[in-house]
């Protein structure tokens, strides 16, 4: 508890600093065919601190909803004060492939309006770009003056703690905004992205979540439980049977944060927890599941972690509902999105 | 042939598959073979209904009727919802010579006695099964036609099979069966599924022998490597392992279940954890295990090696208790022990 | 319980002998089809297993083992698991020419990094060729049965000129380094 008191006071200017205390000391290094790259899987991470420097209406866009995400490469020419101009941009290249035919379904109406928008604050150091909102609602036809309009999509673009020397590689005028988050019709993604495509020479891929993400997350969200009750501790694993096997284990929020303090009390390191941690904690889990049936889950897949401060499945999609806790989720998925980044 | 009789007919039309709806209103036998001839091979099947609908018209249909067809596919499809057992206790000797007029007759008038508006119908199918259908309705309203609830009971067992059953009307039912079955009670069998009649296999066991653990026939040649060239080192473990789960789960096809779910209540003992160890309070949590064919899926997992052998008892408890819940709590109160087992 | 030695039994004529370890038992049936089928001028005979050390009843019939190949599911740590633990009931004597890895899932998105990498240092640090194939495919199958045929043919000695330990030396895989070019552990 005094940890994460210690956590939160951390001021934030000296994240850059913590970031080097925490180390890549031990690192995995990550290929892609025939040469090696400059990112790596980092071995530890900060405790969840909590945050309220973000505005909560913004926020309020972004919780309590399932995103799927997607990574993207670098902007290139992409300027935060053209957000105005995007919004008429992308509004008429929408319109535009409707007449062309193709089927896109913003709603029974014709009027649809595209608003970009930029949620400040949710960034750790000074080189993360900020986070840029889209959102696209339907303008019924015969409108009364003052209805509330519908969403009909949203996506945002955003970056986390990005990694330093990846961001600072790049030349000045590509933004680096990995990871891409949305929320409606697929066919509306798929204009949106096509339109960024062509715009900013960028390219979209589906970001999944492996199990060591996924297992990441459980740690972090079953930290925070002594300050915000999860209420359970959800597990989800995909056995390769025929017929298929799924098996959930759903822990007693007390009972997981004492397998997890127990593990983090021998632990050194104040602010920070470590993979080998994370490990024990699963393997701790798995081995009591083991005791009763006999059956080893590391032959399956982890498909979904599940907490009440939010959720994540292994196809790539996640909810946020404990928005405080929001940044090393973030960060997490930054992380993520940027191993796609080619190099 | 009012609305509500109309309703329920397209209903049953729309889940009934083309193929066979032919054959089950030829065995309903309330259309002349005229009728169903001209209903023959018309399409699409909206049409078939609205000609289906005049001739029930013209036939005179009633509720009663419409409601004998839906039975009739109910009886022999009985795929729809979940179905829970449940188990009668403390008979007394009259349940053992229980007539199926005398079991109507006294269930008829038990749960007439209990509820005002409420349409039952009995019937009993090939097997010695007594299919019930009812349709609750309260003081207000008229029987709900749509959304019956159905019991599916063998004479001389204690085992109740229901679907479609509400919190509001459980009491009911039941106190209607235990009265008219002769038993002083009912309780909860904790096993539920899709398919009745592996429900039915897994508690009756011991009536219809479908699992032969008693005396194992020779398993069946898994695929024989043809090839002189190739040979399997561990086939004696493997044919080890496929014994071992078809004893537990069954020979051929096992019962189909698709779920079953386990309550742990156990301290946490692990090597290498004793500030967890030493707590007296369990590591409580949910297990579930879901599948499309749930023993089918444990038996894979032995064979392929997912799970080690001997198989823990929890996993063959589905098979040799019926149930597929369980709360799991630690036997006796030595912690040292490592006897698990499933409590009653 | 019996351990395998290379050069514990005599070699027959014009045979080759291949060993594939697999824990799950998936893809060893079809890929020994594959192997027998595509050799036609060699004697070729394939031992399946599902782990080491294999079962003492068969030491008596069994011939010697020219290749031992571990197939290795990357969608399952079990897989890796158990490979390791095999791997260390395996005379040294087959380090030397006589072992390689079979890997599937490599592509899948939802498979850890870190799997991989600590799969390649286990290789690497043996000495030992990395193979990648594809199981759900016939033709994935049939490459890799290929591929396990080409190591065995030179590792059983039916290769004028080559030995397995020299094949091994080219093919074998490299311990990733770490960013400042020292090996790691």
């Amino acid at each position: 508890m005094e940890a994460q008191k210690s956590a939160t006071m951390t001021p934030r200017t000296n994240v850059a600093s913590g970031r080097r205390s925490l180390g890549f000391e031990k690192t995995n290094l990550r290929y892609t065919p025939g040469q090696l790259t400059a990112l790596r899987i980092p071995t530890s991470r900060r405790k969840p601190n909590t945050r309220n420097d973000i505005d909560p209406e913004q926020l309020a866009y972004i919780a309590n909803i399932e995103w799927k995400l997607s990574y993207v490469t670098p902007l290139y020419k992409f300027r935060h004060t053209q957000l105005v101009l995007y919004s008429k941009q992308l509004s008429a290249f929408i319109v535009a492939e409707k007449q062309k035919g193709i089927a896109v379904e913003v709603g029974p109406e014709m009027g649809f309006k595209v608003v970009f928008s930029v949620v400040l604050g949710m960034t750790e150091t000074d080189e993360d770009a900020e986070t840029v909102f889209i959102k696209i609602c339907s303008k019924p036809a015969f409108a009364v003056e003052g209805s509330a309009v519908k969403v009909v999509w949203s996506g945002w673009f955003t970056c986390v703690n990005g990694n330093l020397d990846y961001m600072r590689s790049l030349p000045s005028d590509f933004v680096s905004l990995p990871l891409f988050c949305t929320n409606g019709p697929e066919s509306i993604t798929a204009l949106v992205k096509s339109w960024f495509t062509r715009m900013f020479d960028c390219y979209f891929g589906p970001l999944s979540l492996n199990s060591s993400i996924l297992q990441w997350l459980g740690a972090l969200w079953t930290e925070c439980h002594p300050a915000s009750n999860i209420r359970y501790l959800k597990l989800a694993w995909n056995l390769p049977t025929l017929p298929p096997l799924d098996i959930s284990y759903t822990v007693h929020p007390q009972d997981a944060w004492n397998l997890w303090s127990s593990i983090r009390q021998n632990d050194s390191m104040e602010d920070g927890i470590s993979i080998e941690e994370v490990r024990r904690f699963m393997k701790g889990l798995e081995s009591h599941f083991f005791r009763h049936f006999r059956m080893h889950l590391s032959a399956g897949m982890l498909t979904r972690i599940c907490t009440s401060l939010g959720s994540a499945h292994c196809d790539g999609t996640i909810k946020i509902t404990g928005t405080q806790y929001i940044t090393p989720v973030l960060m997490l998925l930054t992380e993520c999105a940027q191993l796609k980044m080619p190099i | 042939m009012d609305a509500a009789a109309e309703a329920l007919l397209r209903q049953t039309v729309r889940r009934i598959p083309s193929s066979k709806l032919n054959g089950v209103l030829g065995r309903w036998g309330c259309l002349s073979e005229a009728q169903l001839g001209s209903l023959e091979s018309m399409q699409p099947k909206w049409l078939l209904c609205d000609n289906l609908i005049s001739l029930c018209r013209e036939n005179d249909l009633s509720m009663k009727h419409v409601a004998e067809v839906e039975m009739l596919y109910c009886i022999e499809n009985p795929k729809r919802g979940m179905w829970y057992a449940y188990q009668m206790v403390e008979t007394d000797d009259e349940a053992q010579s229980l007539e199926l007029m005398h079991f109507r007759e006294r269930f008829k008038a038990h749960l007439k006695d209990l509820i005002g508006h409420v349409s039952i119908k009995l019937k009993r199918h090939q097997d010695e099964s007594v299919w019930i259908r009812i349709a609750w309705g309260d003081n207000f309203n008229r029987p709900n036609h749509l959304k019956p609830t159905y019991v599916m009971h063998h004479l001389q067992t204690p085992y109740v099979f229901v679907s479609g059953l509400t919190n509001k009307h459980k009491p009911l039912l039941f106190q209607a069966l235990v009265l008219a079955a002769g038993y002083s009670s009912i309780k909860n069998a904790h096993l539920n599924g899709r398919c009745i009649t592996a429900l039915r296999d897994l508690l009756m066991r011991q009536y219809k022998q479908v699992f032969p653990s008693s005396c194992p026939k020779p398993l069946k040649e898994s695929n024989p490597l043809p090839n002189p060239n190739i040979e399997n080192e561990h086939a004696k473990l493997v044919e080890h392992k496929q014994r071992a789960a078809a004893e537990a789960f069954g020979y051929e096809d096992p019962p189909k279940l698709e779920r079953a779910t386990y309550k742990l209540e156990t301290k946490y003992r692990e090597h290498g954890n004793e500030s967890l160890n030493g707590r007296d309070e369990p590591f409580r949590g949910v297990v579930k295990f879901t599948s499309s064919n749930l023993l089918e899926s444990l038996k894979y997992c032995i064979t392929s090696g997912m799970a080690s052998t001997p198989l823990t008892p929890l996993l063959s408890s589905i098979t040799q208790k019926g149930r597929n819940y369980f709360v799991i709590r630690d036997k006796g109160p030595s912690i040292a022990s490592d006897t698990l087992g499933p409590d009653h | 319980m019996s351990s395998i030695k290379p050069f514990s039994k005599l070699p027959q004529l014009n045979t080759a002998n291949v060993l594939l370890v697999e824990n799950e038992g998936k893809l060893q049936n079809d890929l020994a089809d594959a192997i027998v089928q595509q050799e036609n001028n060699v004697n070729v005979t394939v031992r399946l297993a599902r782990g080491l050390p294999l079962p003492a009843e068969n030491e008596e019939n069994r011939p010697r083992i020219d290749l031992v190949v571990f197939i290795v599911h990357l969608s399952s740590e079990l897989s890796l698991v158990s490979t390791e633990n095999s791997l260390k009931q395996l005379d040294t004597g087959y380090f030397l020419g006589k072992v390689c890895f079979l890997v599937t899932g490599a592509r899948c998105g939802l498979v850890p990094d870190e799997r991989l990498v600590s799969l390649r240092k286990l290789a690497g640090s043996l000495h030992c060729p990395l193979l990648f194939a594809e199981d759900q495919t016939r033709e994935g199958v049939s490459t890799a049965a290929q591929r396990v045929l080409k190591i065995l043919r030179v590792s059983a000695g039916l290769v004028p000129m080559v030995t397995g330990l020299y094949l091994s030396s080219l093919t074998r895989c490299t311990v990733p380094l770490d960013s400042d070019g020292s090996v790691q552990d």
